[in-house]
């Protein structure tokens, strides 16, 4: 039941800030609609441990929650929370329908919450190519060419993905069929992979990684991401960022739990190919890059490079290490954002080379953006630090120095070029003059969003530790 | 044994007969459509008795090859008929002499006659419309190639009388991906191989943008008859090739019966009748292409005989 | 009804193969209309070829595949492209691509040969003799012949076309490989579709009013350029 309350709620925020056209009342009703779906998403996680078998079934083939749907559903609402109140200084002057705003917003975050609530092939890729549709207009919100430029690659791409993707399940439903599968879920899909051609698991595995990894931002398909990233509203991003690609990487690994399954396909190689090939790519398109908040999409597609390789190691702890990653990866890239968009209402310009002396301009948005460059580029003693440290550590154990070599080399390489650019922002020159100050709710919200990057580094609560250690096992491999 | 020659030779008198009613009524369909009057039926005939009565003109420069071209162009077809079923579905005494492959080889000699008559005389006109239908040619071989290989997957043969079986039997044959898209690439390889629309305007009479008819300007009196009329018959034969042995081999005589052969005459002009009215309908709702879109043409026609082939192979 | 399959398999395998040509046509359409056409009768072949499975053995979610298919994809998303789009996006006039026409035919061409011999060993490792042995090379073809569109295409509609075709190919292949997929996720698939020509539709229409055309490789401020 609470189930589907999350999934309606989102829905009834939406509709109900459609009806009204005053801003204030829209940020109300999103802002309390967040908190009500993160509370909700928190009490789900804690009842799926404490479920018989660690799943929670609203509608059997339907709606169901796991631990790994768990994480990913409180990262949504966490984020999609911190958005909400970041939007509420953040657009202050701006000039375009709120209601379009908030309408979108709320469609967009009820779309990402589908992901990981729905357990039918078909809903999950509803709900992928949903959340491509609700975010469009977000990103093309600001009504600039380069705005609608990057909405166009944004949806043009990731659509010619979901198709790929479609294709891919489709070929899974053929073979389940022909395994005499029950319902065509998650678990239904791992009971029936042993007895599929290996074959048709591997060409639907490769639709699929090629297909969501479009909309993850895997690098010969990412060309997208940093436009989209970039152009959108910063509350956007961080939810684009932060958790867009997450949710969807959550899809592909669940596609890989049914790979492993299988026992005589090998998806290792394909993975680790990717991930290197996606951490390598922007760790040096990082050292030229021109605009801030593309340095911080660009950092996205690292990261993902980074979740793809720890999931390309395979075995327990590895798999541990990538959902931490993906954790991590979600709570600090969303904060840095929130830092980068009050960097740009502060000096109200996206180049690198034109902010300087930051630290002395607007002393809160100088010190955001060193804490979350330091935190994304994994410095101690962050998440990221832990969880890049657990995974080198997993890949070592199997004795991949190669591909640890390489993950390592390439996460130098993008440590130096992030803090080379933030530290220019920070510290280099004088400002031109001094800052304006930042919102209330601006403060609001580096403030919660800052907690979770420092805290989680220090120490992971239990509930969380052991969710995250059920969630490793539904991968399998 | 003698019926099945006499039958043979039954077949060419249709052909030479026929060939020129074919063109007359495609003429005069044309025009109709144009809202035009439009010559009689039977003026091809017209104009190759005012032709074979007149006198002919040779020029000093020429070789044999200017002389011996009219006579291969008006022979080739003939052989031609000797192969394919133009009135009995069943095969007759010379059936087996070549395949479709060697039926489009006779066909292409006298093509690449005419081409060399035309070089042959010092009329500027005429090398230029060689090398246009030279280039279509070249074009045109691999789609031809394709669509003999493409049979040849289907029905295992390509002697022309057990190709036209195979698509019938079952009847569910004739609605095949193979079937269907080889139609249409064989379609389009006439119209590009006897110069209709849109490849060339058959009816256009500026010398500077013909392709097939700047080749037979130089000749007179009898050998522009005999031309003329070669080149009619070969279009009967390719009109015959396609509706007899690709499309259906529905209308032909089934039994040794004279009344049967007899009755098949009819009913192949019908066929063929119809199949003008279509041409009429295509020639008439299409512009000329520029000289250079030929090749997206003819790439169309490759692409389409390409996926009757594999929709043969593969199915 | 059993004597009809033979006649409903070749049936079917014709409808495969105009499907295919009508990708091609997208491919090598010079002008935009045509390329919508292609695409209403690439549209029509996906339809019937739901309607003719659905007949043997009796489905009735095919035959809702093929309506919904018949309404949307036929008859109201090419209305809708044209009532939102400007005018000027359809006169009659050659449309810019990457590579001429010969070309991409025979690239196309080769993706299809390469989408026979990839697929052909699914069908045999499936075992299934029924159409699926029509219907999964054809989809993937479709599907690799779209994406190839959307590369080599620098206009908003013809894109728009490349990713149908890729859409159309993928339920294509999924009404002879998940003839039973429940009908609710059809619908919102062609939901989906709709929804997603609407936001094209308002996208476009947003980008001619700013750059004065649907050409959208114009569009290229933003990329990692060290000059800039």
């Amino acid at each position: 039941m609470i189930l589907i309350i999350m999934l309606l709620l989102p829905l009834i925020t939406a509709l109900v800030s459609g009806l009204f056209a005053q801003k204030r009342v829209n940020e109300i009703i999103t802002v309390t609609g967040s908190s009500v779906l993160f509370v909700l998403a928190v009490w789900a996680a804690h009842a799926v441990l404490n479920a018989p078998q660690h799943i929670l079934i609203a509608l059997p083939g339907w709606i169901a929650l796991g631990p790994a749907g768990a994480v990913i559903l409180v990262l949504i609402s966490l984020i999609a929370l911190l958005s909400s109140i970041y939007s509420i200084g953040y657009m202050r002057y701006d000039t375009n329908s709120p209601r379009t705003f908030h309408v979108n917003f709320n469609l967009f975050v009820f779309a990402l919450a589908a992901i990981p609530l729905s357990i039918n092939l078909g809903m999950v890729w509803i709900a992928v190519e949903m959340t491509t549709l609700f975010s469009v207009l977000l990103v093309g919100f600001d009504n600039t060419p380069s705005a609608l430029e990057a909405a166009w690659k944004y949806m043009v791409l990731t659509m010619m993905g979901a198709a790929l993707a479609l294709f891919g399940i489709l070929l899974l439903y053929w073979g389940a069929r022909h395994a005499n599968m029950g319902a065509f879920t998650w678990s239904g899909l791992v009971t029936a992979a042993p007895s599929m051609p290996p074959v048709l698991i591997t060409a639907a595995f490769i639709m699929l990684l090629v297909g969501l990894g479009t909309k993850i931002g895997l690098v010969p398909m990412h060309t997208w991401l940093p436009d989209a990233h970039s152009q959108a509203p910063t509350p956007v991003c961080a939810l684009l960022s932060g958790i867009e690609t997450t949710a969807v990487l959550y899809v592909l690994l669940r596609v890989l739990a049914v790979v492993h399954a299988s026992n005589s396909v090998h998806a290792s190689n394909w993975l680790l190919g990717f991930g290197l090939l996606s951490l390598g790519v922007p760790a040096f398109l990082l050292l030229q890059v021109k605009d801030y908040k593309r340095m911080l999409a660009f950092s996205t597609v690292e990261h993902m490079g980074i979740i793809l390789i720890a999931l390309g190691l395979g075995g327990s702890a590895a798999n541990q290490a990538a959902f931490m990653q993906i954790i991590g990866h979600a709570v600090t890239k969303s904060f840095w954002f929130f830092a980068a968009g009050s960097v740009l209402l502060v000096t109200n310009t996206r180049e690198i080379a034109s902010v300087h002396g930051l630290i002395k301009r607007s002393p809160g948005a100088g010190i955001a953006m060193l804490t979350g460059g330091l935190a994304i580029a994994g410095a101690p003693p962050f998440i990221l630090f832990f969880s890049e440290f657990s995974i080198l550590k997993a890949g070592l154990l199997q004795s991949h120095y190669l591909v640890m070599g390489l993950t390592v080399s390439f996460i130098a390489v993008a440590f130096f070029a992030i803090m080379n650019h933030v530290s220019r922002m920070v510290f280099g020159g004088d400002p031109d003059r001094s800052g304006e100050r930042l919102p209330g709710s601006v403060w609001l919200t580096l403030v919660l969003a800052i907690i979770p990057v420092i805290v989680l580094g220090l120490y992971i609560p239990d509930a969380l530790h052991r969710l995250v250690e059920l969630a490793a096992t539904i991968i399998g491999g | 044994m003698i019926k099945s020659i006499i039958f043979n030779s039954l077949q060419v008198i249709v052909v030479m007969v026929f060939s020129p009613l074919a063109m007359g009524v495609l003429n005069r369909l044309k025009e109709n459509v144009q809202s035009k009057r439009g010559p009689s039926i039977f003026q091809p005939y017209l104009d190759l008795w005012k032709l074979f009565s007149k006198d002919e003109v040779v020029s000093n420069e020429s070789t044999w090859i200017f002389r011996v071209t009219p006579y291969v162009v008006f022979v080739a077809p003939i052989f031609v008929t000797l192969l394919i079923p133009v009135l009995t579905a069943y095969p007759l005494f010379w059936a087996f002499m070549a395949d479709m492959v060697g039926a489009g080889f006779i066909l292409a000699l006298g093509g690449f006659f005419s081409i060399l008559a035309a070089v042959d005389t010092a009329n500027p006109y005429g090398p230029m419309g060689s090398s246009r239908t030279r280039m279509v040619g070249f074009l045109a071989e691999p789609v031809f190639l394709i669509v003999f290989f493409t049979v040849s997957f289907v029905a295992d043969s390509t002697i022309p009388y057990i190709v036209q079986q195979q698509w019938v039997h079952p009847m569910s044959n004739f609605f095949e991906p193979a079937h269907i898209l080889l139609l249409i690439a064989f379609l389009m390889l006439i119209l590009a191989e006897k110069g209709r629309l849109p490849v060339d305007n058959p009816s256009g009479h500026f010398e500077l943008a013909m392709i097939d008819e700047s080749k037979g300007l130089e000749y007179s009196g009898r050998a522009a008859a005999l031309m003329k009329w070669g080149g009619w018959m070969k279009f009967f034969v390719l009109m015959n090739i396609f509706l007899n042995v690709l499309l259906t081999p529905w209308g032909l005589a089934s039994t040794w019966a004279w009344g049967d052969v007899l009755i098949a005459i009819p009913l192949i002009l019908l066929k063929i009748f119809g199949f003008i009215i279509f041409l009429v309908l295509i020639e008439s709702s299409l512009a000329k292409l520029r000289l250079f879109r030929i090749s997206e043409f003819m790439t169309a026609a490759f692409a389409i005989a390409v996926l009757a082939m594999m929709a043969g192979a593969f199915a | 009804m059993s004597h009809l399959i033979p006649v409903i398999k070749s049936l079917n395998a014709l409808t495969g193969g105009l499907f295919i040509i009508t990708a091609f046509g997208v491919v090598a359409a010079r002008q935009v209309r045509s390329g919508l056409k292609f695409f209403i009768f690439q549209s029509l072949c996906l339809a019937s070829s739901a309607f003719l499975l659905g007949i043997a053995p009796f489905s009735p979610h095919l035959f809702a595949v093929g309506t919904i298919n018949l309404v949307t994809k036929v008859w109201l998303l090419p209305w809708l492209l044209i009532r939102m789009m400007p005018r000027t996006t359809y006169t009659r006039r050659e449309i810019k691509q990457v590579v001429n026409i010969p070309t991409s035919l025979m690239i196309a061409l080769i993706l299809t040969v390469f989408a026979y011999f990839v697929s052909l060993p699914w069908v045999h490792a499936m075992a299934d003799n029924g159409v699926a042995r029509i219907n999964v090379p054809i989809g993937l073809a479709g599907m690799l012949i779209g994406a190839y569109t959307l590369t080599t295409r620098r206009e908003a509609i013809p894109q728009v076309m490349g990713l149908l075709t890729m859409e159309n190919s993928a339920f294509f292949a999924g009404v002879a490989i998940a003839p039973d997929l429940p009908v609710i996720a059809e619908l919102s698939l062609a939901f989906d579709v709709l929804l997603f020509a609407f936001i094209v539709g308002l996208v476009t229409r947003s980008v001619h009013e700013n750059t004065g055309g649907t050409f959208v490789g114009h569009l290229n401020d933003l990329r990692e350029d060290p000059s800039k």
